[in-house]
């Protein structure tokens, strides 16, 4: 019986309140509500959930080549998390005397902040991306420069803690549409939707629009 | 060498089925050519794509996957080389066209003729094109007419002749658009609708497109958006002669004892390896691959490489570059509406002008910030967590838009493609190495062009608005041209006028390639229409003559 999950329960406790201080819940909520650590422990659990199928109906198996890139890059992003709550709880405790889960947020703040301040050459590399990126998220997000491989704990953890939110509900993160909500997005109700081609966003253009020169060039 | 049993001898074999590949074997088949496609990557149908910004804009469903097809890049004449993806292209049947959104505007008379207009720019090899608007002009209505593209004639003003109207009225008008007309009208410039891929009502059988919000970098579940894997790729095999084999991976072509392309040596799924022989041999894998595989092609006659006599294969190459200037708004945008790139354009500032002192100019259009879906939306100096960032995104996710450009970069005979000699692919061989240097007339055409772009926010009443200037060359923009420049002297360009190697009569490369100049607007409508042109060189020329 395949497992689901990845972290221990410490680990994932941990991650569950770093994620809480990525997206904090406010009077919209946050992290936490949406379940983003759901996301994160079931991608971090093998090949099963890298791809959802796009009919909605379950996920792709993976083979040949595919699926070993896949692997070598869960293995690297699982060893970046078990050493990141690792110097997570080593800084709490050096700091504040307690593992990381049991401070409070605004000491957990200081932690990830001081974890993420990055040495010379990672902020050379962050720039790089954020250049390429023209100002987008460290991440791949315009083309496919940078690679989440290539990202430090910290970013990576504020990386994967977005894409749960604001992934599809199908991969575990999403909960209840509720990071849609927050922002605003009409998603689809399902990925069934998109595939059926009833998902539409025309609703939300300007077509009754005129452009100014439309009289006098027709 | 080969441990397949021979498969039959093509007429023509195409290696590479995107844009460009895609459109020869559509004409050639078409007139009556046997014709053998190659593609490494799969044959996807459109019930695999899905409305899914995880998987294709983050998990490389379609992008290439970096750790198997990593490259190397510098940015300095002397610099270590990094590893990273510069400049991918989806590698699959359809290639680039599958998961965009398909701008698709002609260059102008003017872009094929800069040199003359500007003379020699020092440290470039800027150059005219061998060919002219008016020889393209044909294939450019027959690319428009096979897709259905979107559009209308005479909105730009800048535009040159056109022998036929747009087949489909433009698409309806995204928010987005129309603040970037507003924004142009008020400052006397001229704007248009972005022609596009795709259909504004239903067209040769085909229903109009349907505007989901997922459509930049996603494939169409709907198959309703024009690319080649929807439209050449059917036609083609539809003729009964397109022999089209995915999944199949080119190391080298062959040469006979003539000298002569002799067919291609490709590796399938389960490892084995085949020679296909053809009477043509066709290079369409885009510009930095064709480049890579032609320096793979190694031979006692051909040492440095295959039509690599001059030395200039892999040198010349150009990516353009994609900035923008983001602006905020009041009044909600919805720029994820229709996916980000439903869009308007200008070429006001694409053509050369003496008084900015710098060398061409670049297409500017409306678009989303990024990609302006959930997850990869972002505003410049966005913090990357906490509750400020939270709240950046719930301000300004309905209300931000970009107006974009593409910055014509000037070919250098440094900036090049060569083999990496160290990083080797996932199949063991060595990757593509890319030395890329900005020239100051780059920076300063960014410069310009983003400073119009920030106007042009404002003058649409933008609350905020940030330049992005950009300071090198990042492959942003999945365009690569020149590896392989067509010209006239084969002292100076590795292919002639017909897209042919000056050193190896049967050889032919149809993607970006050819290009001896980027220009400053999206390629692939031009790739696709020269791609055209050539193919129907080939099928004119007496069979006696072809090998």
């Amino acid at each position: 019986m395949p497992s689901d999950t990845f972290f221990d329960p410490h680990q994932r406790a941990t991650i569950q309140a770093a994620m809480a201080r990525i997206i904090p819940t406010d009077d919209a909520p946050g992290a936490t509500e949406a379940g983003t650590i759901h996301f994160l422990d079931r991608y971090l659990s093998g090949l099963d959930y890298i791809y959802a199928k796009p009919d909605g109906s379950g996920f792709e198996q993976l083979s040949g080549k595919r699926a070993e890139a896949w692997r070598q890059r869960i293995d690297v992003v699982r060893e970046r998390y078990v050493a990141g709550v690792r110097d997570l709880d080593e800084r709490a405790r050096a700091a504040h005397h307690a593992d990381f889960v049991d401070l409070a947020p605004e000491q957990q703040d200081e932690v990830l902040r001081n974890l993420e301040r990055p040495d010379q050459e990672q902020e050379t590399d962050l720039e790089r991306a954020r250049v390429t990126l023209y100002g987008a998220p460290v991440e791949p997000a315009l083309q496919q420069t940078s690679a989440e491989v290539d990202l430090g704990f910290v970013p990576l953890l504020a990386l994967h803690t977005r894409q749960a939110f604001y992934a599809d509900p199908i991969y575990g993160g999403n909960r209840n549409r509720v990071g849609w909500d927050v922002i605003g997005f009409p998603g689809p109700a399902s990925l069934a939707e998109v595939h059926t081609g009833r998902y539409s966003t025309l609703d939300y253009f300007a077509d009754d629009w005129e452009h100014p020169r439309a009289k006098e060039t027709s | 060498m080969t441990n397949g049993a021979k498969p039959d001898r093509a007429d023509v074999c195409i290696i590479g089925a995107g844009a460009s590949g895609a459109a020869a074997a559509k004409v050639l088949t078409e007139r009556g050519m046997r014709v053998v496609m190659v593609e490494r990557g799969p044959w996807r149908t459109r019930e695999t794509f899905g409305g899914d910004e995880l998987a294709n804009v983050n998990r490389y469903n379609l992008w290439p996957d970096p750790l198997l097809n990593p490259r190397t890049v510098r940015d300095s004449a002397d610099g270590e080389f990094r590893t990273e993806l510069f400049c991918p292209v989806p590698q699959m049947v359809g290639g680039g066209t599958v998961h965009w959104q398909g701008w698709l505007p002609r260059f102008t008379e003017s872009d094929f003729r800069l040199h003359s207009i500007v003379g020699d720019v020092p440290g470039t090899t800027l150059v005219d094109w061998p060919i002219t608007y008016n020889e393209l002009e044909a294939y450019y209505t027959q690319v428009e007419w096979a897709f259905g593209v979107s559009g209308r004639a005479g909105a730009n003003r800048y535009e040159s002749w056109r022998s036929k109207d747009y087949p489909c009225p433009p698409l309806p008008q995204s928010r987005y658009a129309q603040k970037f007309h507003e924004g142009c009208a008020k400052l006397g410039y001229n704007s248009f609708p972005t022609p596009q891929a795709a259909l504004s009502r239903p067209f040769n059988g085909r229903p109009a497109t349907v505007i989901s919000a997922f459509a930049q970098q996603h494939g169409d579940p709907t198959g309703t958006r024009s690319s080649a894997l929807n439209v050449f790729v059917p036609d083609a095999v539809a003729t009964g002669r397109l022999d089209l084999r995915p999944n199949a991976y080119v190391s080298e072509i062959t040469v006979d004892e003539r000298g002569r392309a002799k067919g291609a040596v490709y590796t399938d799924e389960e490892g084995t390896t085949y020679e296909q022989e053809a009477d043509v041999v066709i290079l369409a894998c885009g510009a930095v691959e064709t480049a890579r595989l032609l320096l793979l092609s190694r031979s006692p006659r051909f040492p440095n490489g295959l039509a690599n006599g001059s030395d200039l294969v892999g040198r010349n190459v150009t990516f353009h570059e994609y900035s923008a200037a983001v602006g905020t708004f009041e009044d909600p945008i919805y720029a994820w509406a229709g996916g980000g790139y439903v869009s308007a354009s200008s070429f006001e500032f694409n053509g050369h002008d003496d008084s900015r002192g710098f060398v061409g100019g670049g297409h500017i259009a409306a678009a989303g910030v990024g990609i302006p879906l959930p997850i990869n939306w972002s505003l410049p100096n966005r913090p990357a967590w906490g509750a400020a960032a939270k709240q950046v995104d719930r301000d300004y996710f309905n209300r931000s838009m970009a107006v974009a450009m593409v910055v014509h970069d000037l070919p250098q005979h440094d900036n090049r493609v060569e083999l990496d000699d160290s990083v080797t692919d996932a199949w063991s061989l060595p990757v593509a190495r890319i030395t890329i240097l900005a020239h100051e007339n780059d920076l300063a055409m960014g410069r310009f062009l983003i400073d119009r772009n920030a106007e042009i926010l404002e003058a649409a009443g933008a609350t905020s608005v940030q330049k992005v200037y950009i300071d090198r060359i990042t492959g942003n923009c999945s365009h690569q041209h020149g590896t392989t420049r067509m010209g006239n002297d084969p002292e100076s360009s590795v292919l002639d006028r017909w897209c042919r190697s000056h050193e190896v009569n049967n050889l032919f490369v149809v993607d970006g390639g050819p290009f001896p100049t980027g220009t400053g607007i999206n390629p692939t409508l031009t790739i696709m229409a020269n791609a055209w042109r050539v193919a129907e060189h080939i099928a004119n020329r007496p069979k006696a003559t072809r090998s």
